[in-house]
């Protein structure tokens, strides 16, 4: 053993499991096809079809097509761009800050998180790529070169800033989610026949997990998460951006970048929370996701609610502090104003529910952690809501007001996302191992219920004093 | 050695360190021409408030760590005890600056002052929060819970190491109770005594980062300080379990929050300069006009040398190194809160002079050099290095009267096995 545990801390890995069980437990699901697999890919495929028609519909009849208009610009597009890229934050996150912190809980869901965080980004990506209603000219939004004449993109505008986080952000999620994967795929590929091992072999590219492989694997992890945990950070401050450098009240406030950040990760663990509570059941993962894990998540959703509950409040505070009539008035509309119950939505799911989680039972309890994930997601969903919606239907001339509500064709390219997104998750819970299975064996030692935890602690005081 | 002496040489050499600190300030006082004695007023409240906030920040980096489950920091959590211990005399520095406001000894805040209110629209608006009563009580009772939560985690930590043994974790268990509530209530606190503090003497400027960006400057020159004691008392032989590794990993924690105190700064100032409203902007415009040196200085110290010295694996494990950047970087946050608080309080100055003015006296006019204001002067300095004999003093009596390991403590071994290098 390398380095003493405490025994306060509670074992990651529960059962009593050997190195060979670990992969017969967790490569096991991606050689077989069950019918409930099925089932949940065919309705979340056609979810995705009816968004896709919906897209087309879009462009077809044009942006008429959605509710948006002049004073309210914006509306589910960018709420649902800010929503999605938000949980798509927890990935990075949990591999590379919890990796640079050394915390052993990562390995248990850092695999599928980061999983959720590409396919979280792309169905942000959408959204901007969308939202103009003419999607075949988005190659303008790319510098380089053109016949466009002086026509070049403004750098200047935190939209473009946008485009390069995120495109940045989605490269580098996919190359460190890629890099862990390499070892798991080469272990299925060792356990494959036929075709399968070829495609499985093509993508473990060679890997035969020697002492060099490992060596550089484990720089490789290291100047990622580094490269990674900037990024963390910016994706979500560019977004931010978007609305702080304006000057609409409301949306111009300096601490906007820090806040954003927290919501993202808020809303992040949530989602990973509603998709390993589901995954660890039907996959019969709960040696691997123990209760500890989910506690842990449960305290960075009370703490990410609480940082966001902070900047609510300081919001709030200094609107009222600077004295100054309209941005005053910008959230006094926000709580009183015509999208009062966004505004109770948001607050009610991000600031008072999650305080259930000071109760230890209920952080420990499955079902209340899935509910409540829910009610962050929907909560975090207000947020931009609010942010957005009930800011841009106040503006400085009381003549344009007006009040927005999505048309049926935004709702469902939202519904289209959803489809889209579980879509591609059921396509890699079939395909690749969902918990890091190298990972997992490489804290066993230190994490195994046989080797550390209370009860191990006695049993070696049991054994010593024999 | 397990046990710290504060013998009488270490005694007699902070005691001359505040000698220097006193005979400075009262040097200020004497000295200084600026209407209700601004320099010195100013010196105390700057170095009052930073040093209460390294105390306050090294609770929450206690309680953080608690909440966390950090195991790495036991091998010297007696030190970060000891600068949470400090809280109380903070306390009273701050009251003396609020007994001042009552005693109208000085015009630190503008909005203390009823005839300006009385004319100021914006600050009567404000007034419900900035009045003398709010600043003091306040402080006193924000101030005081968080002495209240040191002690408390204090006193748990030595009962543990009494009564606690290796499978009993009632004492930790207690600590994580008082350390989450603390974490919370922290955040709120901390906010608002910034904005009473330091925020409101630009009474009429307002930034809704301003608290955190403040905070974390905190945090950085208390990481920086507690480096420095830390190697200082390893190299007197305390502590000899005290490793690289544990050492290394305060220059992360150095390096990583200097680049997100960068982060803080970046955003409060680009978000002001693009949005371009003349209500923020007057704030930055005056110390990039006036305090070229103050603002430039706060960027080299604080973001550029550490950022490019601490870079390299390598250099936070190299003890010359790392002494080197935290007393710049240490000195960069004493910096930093000194730009925050010299040119508002330097306008307060002139608006008295305007108002002396009109009185028929002769009036002073503060946009040349100043010194003490425009960089800091040798009475800054040394006002400094009292201050930081007041704290080292008062660190190191807290030191001498306890083990220096937690020996109960359940991450013990943990912390003394503590491994980072190369990969581990």
């Amino acid at each position: 053993m390398s380095q003493p545990v405490s025994p306060i801390r509670e074992p990651l890995i529960t059962g009593h499991k050997t190195y060979h069980d670990i992969t017969e437990d967790l490569v096991s699901p991606t050689e077989k096809t069950t019918v409930s697999w099925a089932l949940a890919t065919m309705a979340s495929a056609l979810l995705l079809a009816y968004g896709v028609f919906c897209l087309i519909w879009t462009f077809w009849v044009g942006i008429g097509s959605w509710n948006v208009n002049r004073t309210i610009g914006w509306g589910y597009d960018i709420t649902n761009f800010v929503w999605w890229i938000g949980i798509g934050h927890a990935g990075t996150l949990i591999s590379a800050i919890l990796l640079l912190f050394r915390q052993k809980w990562r390995t248990g869901v850092n695999r599928a998180a980061e999983a959720m965080t590409i396919f979280a980004v792309m169905c942000a990506g959408l959204f901007p790529a969308t939202h103009t209603g003419r999607p075949w000219f988005d190659f303008f939004m790319f510098p380089y070169p053109n016949t466009r004449g002086p026509l070049w993109v403004n750098f200047n505008s935190p939209l473009l800033w946008d485009l390069f986080a995120i495109s940045t952000y989605f490269t580098v999620s996919l190359l460190f989610w890629y890099t862990g994967l390499v070892p798991d795929l080469a272990t299925v590929r060792d356990r494959a026949k036929g075709l399968r091992r070829k495609i499985y072999g093509f993508f473990a590219m060679g890997w035969t997990g020697s002492a060099k492989h490992w060596q550089r694997f484990e720089s490789l992890s290291l100047i990622l998460a580094g490269l990674a945990t900037p990024l963390v950070l910016s994706v979500h401050t560019i977004v931010s951006f978007d609305f702080a450098t304006s000057v609409i009240p409301g949306w111009h406030t300096t601490i906007f970048p820090p806040y954003f950040v927290a919501g993202a990760i808020f809303s992040g663990f949530a989602m990973v929370q509603t998709l390993m509570t589901i995954t660890r059941k039907l996959l019969k993962l709960e040696d691997y996701i123990t209760i500890a894990h989910i506690e842990s998540m449960n305290k960075v959703i009370l703490l990410t609610g609480w940082i966001v509950g902070t900047a609510y409040l300081t919001e709030l505070f200094i609107a009222w502090y600077s004295g100054y009539i309209y941005e005053m008035f910008a959230f006094y509309n926000r709580v009183f104003g015509p999208y009062y119950w966004a505004y109770i939505g948001m607050m009610g799911c991000n600031v008072l529910s999650p305080n259930i989680f000071w109760i230890k039972k209920f952080r420990r309890n499955v079902t209340i952690t899935f509910f409540m994930s829910i009610f962050v997601n929907i909560g975090m969903w207000f947020e931009r809501y609010v942010i957005i919606v009930s800011t841009l239907a106040r503006d400085y001339l009381p003549s344009s007001w007006s009040y927005y509500w999505p048309s049926w064709v935004e709702i469902g390219i939202y519904l289209g996302t959803f489809g889209l997104f579980f879509t591609l998750y059921l396509i890699f819970v079939k395909v690749a191992p969902v918990v890091a299975v190298a990972e997992v064996k490489a804290i066993l030692k230190t994490a195994g219920d046989q080797y550390v935890g209370v009860e191990a602690a006695k049993k070696a005081e049991a054994a010593a004093s024999h | 050695m397990s046990d710290f002496t504060f013998d009488g040489n270490r005694k007699k050499f902070l005691y001359g360190m505040m000698a220097v600190g006193l005979v400075c300030l009262l040097w200020t006082f004497f000295t200084d021409h600026t209407p209700g004695h601004m320099r010195f007023w100013t010196n105390f409240l700057h170095n009052s408030a930073f040093f209460t906030g390294i105390s306050f920040i090294s609770l929450f980096f206690l309680a953080a760590a608690i909440t966390a489950w950090g195991g790495w920091y036991i091998a010297f959590k007696r030190v970060v005890e000891a600068f949470t211990l400090f809280l109380p005399v903070g306390l009273v520095l701050m009251l003396i600056v609020a007994a001042g406001i009552w005693g109208h000894l000085h015009h630190l805040y503008h909005w203390a002052d009823p005839q300006a209110v009385a004319t100021d629209e914006v600050l009567q608006h404000k007034s419900a929060f900035l009045n003398k009563g709010w600043f003091t009580f306040g402080t006193l009772i924000f101030v005081g819970v968080w002495y209240w939560v040191a002690r408390k985690l204090r006193s748990l930590s030595l009962e543990e190491d009494e009564k606690g043994g290796p499978l009993n974790f009632t004492f930790h268990k207690q600590m994580r109770k008082y350390s989450a509530g603390f974490l919370l209530f922290a955040a709120f606190s901390s906010a608002a005594l910034i904005w009473l503090w330091l925020m409101s003497i630009d009474a009429h400027w307002y930034s809704t980062m301003y608290a955190w960006y403040m905070t974390a400057s905190w945090f950085v020159g208390a990481t920086a300080l507690m480096i420095l004691v830390l190697i200082w008392l390893r190299s007197n032989g305390y502590m000899p379990w005290l490793n690289d590794d544990h050492l290394h990993d305060m220059g992360k924690f150095m390096f990583a929050f200097s680049i997100f105190w960068t982060y803080l700064w970046y955003d409060q100032y680009m978000l002001i300069w693009y949005g371009n409203v003349g209500e923020e902007t007057i704030y930055f415009k005056e110390r990039l006009d006036n305090y070229p040196v103050l603002f430039y200085g706060n960027l080299i110290l604080n973001f550029v040398l550490p950022f490019l010295v601490l870079m390299p694996n390598t250099a936070k494990r190299k003890m010359g190194t790392l002494i080197f950047v935290s007393i710049l970087v240490f000195f960069g946050h004493w910096w930093d809160y000194f730009q925050a608080i010299k040119p508002g309080a330097l306008i307060n100055v002139q608006h008295l002079a305007h108002a002396a003015e009109e009185a028929g006296h002769a009036a002073e006019h503060g946009s040349h050099f100043v010194m003490g204001f425009t960089i800091p002067g040798l009475l800054e300095l040394g006002t400094l290095i009292g201050f930081l004999g007041l704290f080292l003093y008062v660190v190191m009596r807290q030191l001498e009267k306890v083990p220096l390991l937690p020996k109960n403590d359940p991450y013990k071994e943990e912390s003394l096995h503590h491994h980072v290098w190369p990969f581990g």
